[in-house]
C-alpha cells in the first residue's frame, strides 16, 4: 500500500468503525458517527499537510 | 430482592475478568465471550485488519522494555496490547520489518494504533460484563 491517500483513507475507515461501535448504540447512528468520522480524519490529515507544506522536512 | 440483585453483581463482576483476559489476548473475544457476536465481530475485524495491515507495511514488532528509550517503549506496549496476533507474528518471524520500507512508519502506526484500540475495546468488554453497557 505506497499511495499515502488510500492508507490514510483506510486506516480512517478501521479506526472509525471502531470508534462508532464503542460510542454508539444503535445501528442508525453507529453508521452517521462512522461516516462524520471518517471525514474528520481524512480532512483534518490533508489540511495538517497543507498548513505544513512550506515548511522544510 | 436485594440477594439477588448482589448474586448478579456477583455474576457479572465472575464475569469480567475472563472477559477482559479474552479481549487482551484477541481484539472482540471479550465481547464474543459476553455474547455480544456483532460487537465482537466488529472490533476482531476492524483491528485484526489494522494489525495484519500494520505487518503487511512492514511494521517492526520489536518487544522494548527498558526506560533508556521511553517512546519506543510505549509504542512496544501498544503493540502488545493486541495480544496473541502480536506474539505470534513475532514467532512468525515479522519482528524486525523493514525499516526501509516506504510504508514502514505506517505500518507502525497500524499496528500501534490496533493496540491502543484494543485497549479501549478491553474497557468496553469491562463495562459490558459489570453491566454499565449494553
Amino acid at each position: 500500500m505506497a499511495s499515502h491517500l488510500l492508507a490514510l483513507v483506510v486506516f480512517s475507515v478501521l479506526a472509525s468503525v471502531v470508534f462508532a461501535t464503542l460510542l454508539r448504540d444503535d445501528r442508525k447512528s453507529r453508521v452517521r458517527f462512522a461516516l462524520m468520522t471518517v471525514g474528520a480524519f481524512v480532512l483534518s490529515a490533508v489540511v495538517v499537510g497543507w498548513l505544513m507544506y512550506p515548511f522544510p522536512s | 430482592m436485594d440477594r439477588e440483585r448482589i448474586i448478579v453483581g456477583e455474576r457479572r463482576a465472575a464475569a469480567a475478568i475472563p472477559a477482559c483476559l479474552f479481549a487482551w489476548l484477541l481484539p472482540g473475544a471479550g465481547h464474543l465471550y459476553l455474547g455480544r457476536i456483532g460487537k465482537g465481530l466488529v472490533f476482531l475485524g476492524a483491528i485484526g485488519a489494522l494489525f495484519v495491515l500494520g505487518v503487511i507495511m512492514d511494521a517492526g514488532l520489536q518487544m522494548h522494555l527498558g526506560f533508556d528509550d521511553p517512546l519506543a517503549l510505549l509504542r512496544s506496549l501498544a503493540q502488545m496490547a493486541l495480544g496473541v496476533p502480536y506474539f505470534l507474528a513475532r514467532a512468525l518471524g515479522f519482528e524486525a520489518g523493514r525499516v526501509t520500507s516506504v510504508t514502514y512508519e505506517y505500518g507502525n502506526t497500524f499496528t500501534e494504533v490496533g493496540g491502543l484500540l484494543n485497549v479501549l475495546v478491553i474497557l468496553d468488554a469491562y463495562d459490558v460484563a459489570v453491566g454499565r453497557k449494553r
